[in-house]
């Protein structure tokens, strides 16, 4: 089907006006961008891609699919006329909205009540709830909160034949059927397209405040993390060489920066604890400390020339990093970290691989975020999981689209 | 009927393989002592299997399923037992495979809080296990002494302190699972994050549908370093549930609030005698952990909530020994309903928190109609409620009434914006209700997620998805009383 017969078809069904040239980030990523105004004409665009074959990318912020095809899909869906926080009781500490609604947006509705949704991905105002599940993101809060599959308690997507599925509920505890939410969490838009997610929430803490300490070698580093994450319980924990510590505003040649949360009394004690663990710790408080945790959430990876996130065991964090040429920004104690290089490297295969045999060493995988142009093309943006699995993926991604129309090949293993 | 009339009669050829594979102590064959496995902790309803095997590794766990896969024969995962919705009946299942000999802690890696273990092993074994280093494995459902991880991992299961920590999903890093056909796969790992589907978080909830877990990667957490633990007495169920909202939208997240009533906290203080208030309508335990610096700041926040509710006391275990006894009497509250009556069916329905007023009166609307006593003792912080409806299992009409008044609970739960199950899952008890919350086209995506693993149902078969038609017979296998 040629792109004005595909425009012309969806357009009879979200309206002439919903449909259109994409813009921006979204002109990499699709031909075609559409905007169903709910559930219903959305699961009429399914059923028409399923019927001729029209390949179908659902859209956030779209910073995630121009990375990894090299060409662009037909059609992308945004979620952006639904938008809506279809229930929040602040009493239930539980929020149902729309999939297309921002996080940040999420973040403001819960507000009032002092609660939030302690998932922090960069850029919140960019980013979709759809978005958030899809790629599975968690930011530094992930080390004392969790991540977005810990607290999404439900999901609705449509599906195959424009089925509206749901699975999970509205309550905090539900073990009714199979866990709907896992599945598609992390499935990068490649078994259907997520139109509404109920999660736990959290509420705010009264304090929060950052401690900074620079080092100038890394195994200091290394060790005062180890130190504060054996000893306190901290609100994040995060390892910066210099490149990263200088785009979150602190030069210094290697910076750790820990963050410290609850009631006055707890934050004075931690504030204690602290200075008693790391001297030379350096305090930031209040609005000074918020303004510096946006700017460490918001680290943007697509500014290097190549950036990946690794996850290992956590203890085997520190060998990797140590042993690596490249700069970074480390969730010490979760075992994740973003790697990244300011310049393209002589030849990224052989770059990547080394990262990635690092990561499988440690018992674990790596992940590619951004890829300069110039090797994009020639890289695998996600680590291949054992032959087993595989299988069993590939099976999943057969049931949940038979038609192979959503995201087709963008996923592991070309899934 | 028998449910297990394909297996009537066992090739005895396979028998011999099978123990070739387990050992002869690895195998039961005879009905007596197969009888001992004819239900879990949900005893309304029993068949026994025709076999039963105990695999020592994931390889002879491997080698029995290909053996079975061969001869097409289905078969149902086992741990404890303690199940309470009969996820462990060999419902058309012949051969029932139980991880009881599997009961290895095979490493503890403090440093990356990790403990890899056999699926047999018990879950407080666990946290027996690092203790001693100040760590713990969170989830920890009132069976904890009994029941195993691979069950916990199958009904992703949760406890008091879940309303923290998490549930059974929350903790799991990594499993070894083997699939119907005997092949074994390894999903996750020691890492925090997956690649590819998450498959794993799948395999936790399906409740043995998705083959046998043999080996599992936990997180383990650091003990916190003090703790709060209150007991806060009201007049009525009413006034309690209040007062766990209002303590749920105050900021502070207490690690635990538990509730129980009346009758339950009268069972309670007759068989253990800690000192609960035997008049009282209601108590709440709610515990605070975490920092000691904020923990009597938050105590004294949480007492003037209670107190704003109409709780009429509170009161703070002053040291370990009562705090132990507090959790005791909660933990043991099951066994002492034990004395009330000669059976008692556990029911395990969800409400959005803010609800659980609305449900506790229509509990007792539910006793009053079918004159049977239901008693409360649940999480009241997740709203997951356990009405325990009290009958005697000779007397046929109150076996039907027992079962009639739960559906009842749980149709209110559904119709209150929650769920059938916070906890013990579908089993065979809800089968039946699961329509109740899922539509046709969510069934139909369970059960091609279901087939993903296990396409041909053998493991655990007719079990979590009703199927048309043959619902009714699923739903009621050989009751011990006819209904
Ligand atoms: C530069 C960069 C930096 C990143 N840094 C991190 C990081 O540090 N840690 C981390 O964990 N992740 C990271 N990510 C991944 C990140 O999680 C996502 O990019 C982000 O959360 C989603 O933003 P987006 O709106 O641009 O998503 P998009 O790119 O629009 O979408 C992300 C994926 O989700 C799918 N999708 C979108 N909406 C839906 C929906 N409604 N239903 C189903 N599928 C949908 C898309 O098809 C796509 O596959 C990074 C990505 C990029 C590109
Ligand atoms: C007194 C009492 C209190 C309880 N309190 C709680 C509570 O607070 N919270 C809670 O969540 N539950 C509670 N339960 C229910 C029960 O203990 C849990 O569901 C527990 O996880 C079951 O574990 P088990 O080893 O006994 O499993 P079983 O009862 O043997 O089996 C349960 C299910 O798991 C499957 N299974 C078992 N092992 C495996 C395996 N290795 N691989 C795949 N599938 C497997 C079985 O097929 C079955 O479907 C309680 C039960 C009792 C009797």
């Amino acid at each position: 089907m040629s792109t004005d017969e595909i425009v012309q078809r969806v357009s009879l069904i979200v309206g002439a006006g919903q449909v259109g040239a994409p813009t921006g980030r979204a002109a990499d990523a699709v031909k075609i961008l559409s905007k169903p105004g709910d559930a219903a004409e959305l699961a009429e665009v399914v059923r028409a891609c399923e019927t001729d074959r029209i390949a179908l990318a659902p859209l956030g912020a779209a910073r995630t699919l121009s990375q990894i095809r090299s060409l662009p899909v037909a059609l992308g869906v945004s979620l952006g006329r639904l938008a809506r926080v279809v229930a929040y009781e602040p009493k239930d500490l539980t929020i149902t909205v729309e999939a297309g609604l921002s996080v940040g947006e999420l973040n403001r509705a819960l507000a009032p009540a002092r609660q939030r949704l302690p998932v922090d991905p960069c850029d919140p105002d960019a980013t979709t709830v759809g978005a958030l599940i899809a790629a599975s993101h968690a930011g530094p809060l992930r080390l004392s909160e969790g991540t977005t599959r810990d607290l999404l308690i439900g999901i609705r997507y449509v599906g195959h034949q424009g089925h509206s599925v749901h699975g999970g509920g509205r309550v905090v505890k539900n073990v009714a059927g199979y866990d709907l939410m896992k599945v598609l969490g992390g499935s990068f838009g490649t078994l259907g397209i997520i139109t509404e997610a109920t999660f736990k929430v959290r509420p705010l803490p009264e304090q929060y405040a950052m401690t900074r300490l620079s080092f100038d070698r890394a195994e200091k580093l290394f060790a005062a993390a180890r130190e504060l994450h054996d000893s306190l319980p901290l609100a994040h924990l995060e390892g910066l060489s210099s490149a990263a510590a200088y785009a979150c505003g602190s030069p210094a040649r290697f910076l750790l920066v820990a963050g410290i949360s609850g009631s006055s009394s707890e934050v004075a004690s931690l504030r204690d604890a602290t200075a008693r663990a790391a001297p030379g710790a350096v305090f930031v408080e209040r609005g000074d400390a918020l303004h510096a945790y946006a700017r460490l959430r918001d680290f943007d990876a697509s500014a290097w020339a190549l950036t990946a996130q690794i996850a290992v065991a956590p203890a085997q964090l520190s060998s990797i990093l140590a042993a690596t040429d490249a700069q970074y920004l480390a969730h010490m104690g979760c075992g994740v970290a973003t790697l990244f290089l300011p310049e393209p490297p002589a030849d990224g295969r052989i770059t990547i691989d080394g990262w990635r045999q690092a990561a499988r060493r440690a018992g674990g995988y790596l992940r590619i975020l951004h890829a300069h142009r110039s090797f994009r093309g020639s890289v695998e943006f996600f680590d291949m999981p054992n032959d087993g699995a595989l299988k069993l993926m590939r099976r999943l991604k057969a049931a949940f689209d038979p038609a192979g129309v959503f995201n087709p090949g963008c996923f592991v293993g070309g899934i | 009927m028998s449910h297990n009339a394909q297996a009537t009669g066992l090739d005895p050829t396979l028998v011999a393989e099978l123990a070739a594979i387990a050992g002869s102590d690895g195998i039961v064959s005879r009905s007596a002592e197969l009888k001992v496995y004819e239900c879990d902790g949900w005893t309304i309803e029993k068949c026994s299997p025709d076999l039963l095997v105990m695999p020592r590794t994931t390889e002879q766990v491997s080698a029995v399923l290909k053996a079975l896969w061969r001869r097409e024969v289905a078969f149902v995962p086992r741990g404890a037992g303690t199940g309470l919705s009969g996820g462990a009946l060999p419902v058309n299942a012949p051969v029932m495979i139980c991880t009881s000999k599997m009961n290895r802690i095979l490493s503890i890696d403090l440093a990356n809080r990790r403990v890899e273990v056999q699926s047999g092993v018990v879950n407080l074994h666990v946290t027996n296990a690092v203790k001693r280093d100040r760590f713990l494995y969170a989830p920890d459902p009132s069976s904890q002494q009994a029941c195993t991880i691979g069950g916990n991992i199958a009904e992703n299961s949760g406890g008091p302190h879940t309303l923290k920590y998490g549930v059974t999903t929350n903790h799991v890093l990594g499993v070894t699972l083997v699939l119907a056909d005997g092949e074994i796969v390894e999903l996750g790992g020691p890492a925090e994050e997956r690649c590819g589907y998450d498959l794993l978080g799948a395999v936790v909830g399906a409740e043995g549908t998705a083959g046998i877990v043999t080996r599992a990667v936990l997180k383990i957490i650091r003990e916190p370093e003090g703790h709060r633990t209150l007991l806060a007495t009201f007049a009525d169920v009413e006034a309690a549930t209040h007062a766990v909202s209002a303590i749920m939208a105050s900021g502070i997240v207490p690690s635990a609030i538990e509730m129980m009533d009346q009758l339950i906290i009268r069972a309670v203080e007759d068989a253990f005698h800690v000192g609960l208030p035997a008049e009282a309508g209601a108590v709440l335990i709610i515990e605070l952990d975490g920092l000691v610096a904020g923990l009597d700041e938050h105590a004294a926040r949480v007492t003037e909530i209670a107190c704003h509710n109409g709780a009429s006391g509170v009161r703070l275990a002053r040291d370990e020994t009562e705090r132990a006894g507090l959790w005791k009497a909660r933990k043991r509250a099951f066994g002492a309903v034990g004395r009330l009556a000669p059976n008692y069916a556990t029911q395990d329905g969800v409400v959005p928190r803010t609800r659980l007023p609305d449900i506790l009166r229509t509990i007792q609307v539910i006793s009053r109609k079918y004159g049977l006593a239901i008693g409360n003792v649940f999480h009241a912080g997740d709203g997951n409620i356990h009405p325990i409806v009290l009958y005697d299992e000779r007397k046929p009409e109150e076996v039907r009434k027992a079962i009639a008044a739960g559906r009842e609970i749980l149709i209110a739960c559904v119709e209150m914006g929650g769920s059938l199950t916070g906890e013990h899952g579908i089993g065979v008890e809800k089968q039946g209700e699961m329509p109740l919350l899922f539509s046709p086209e969510d069934l139909i995506a369970m059960s091609e997620l279901r087939h993903v693993f296990d396409p041909l149902e053998r493991s655990n078969p007719n079990k979590v998805i009703p199927r048309p038609g043959s619902c009714v017979e699923v739903a009621a296998p050989h009751r011990q009383v006819p209904i």
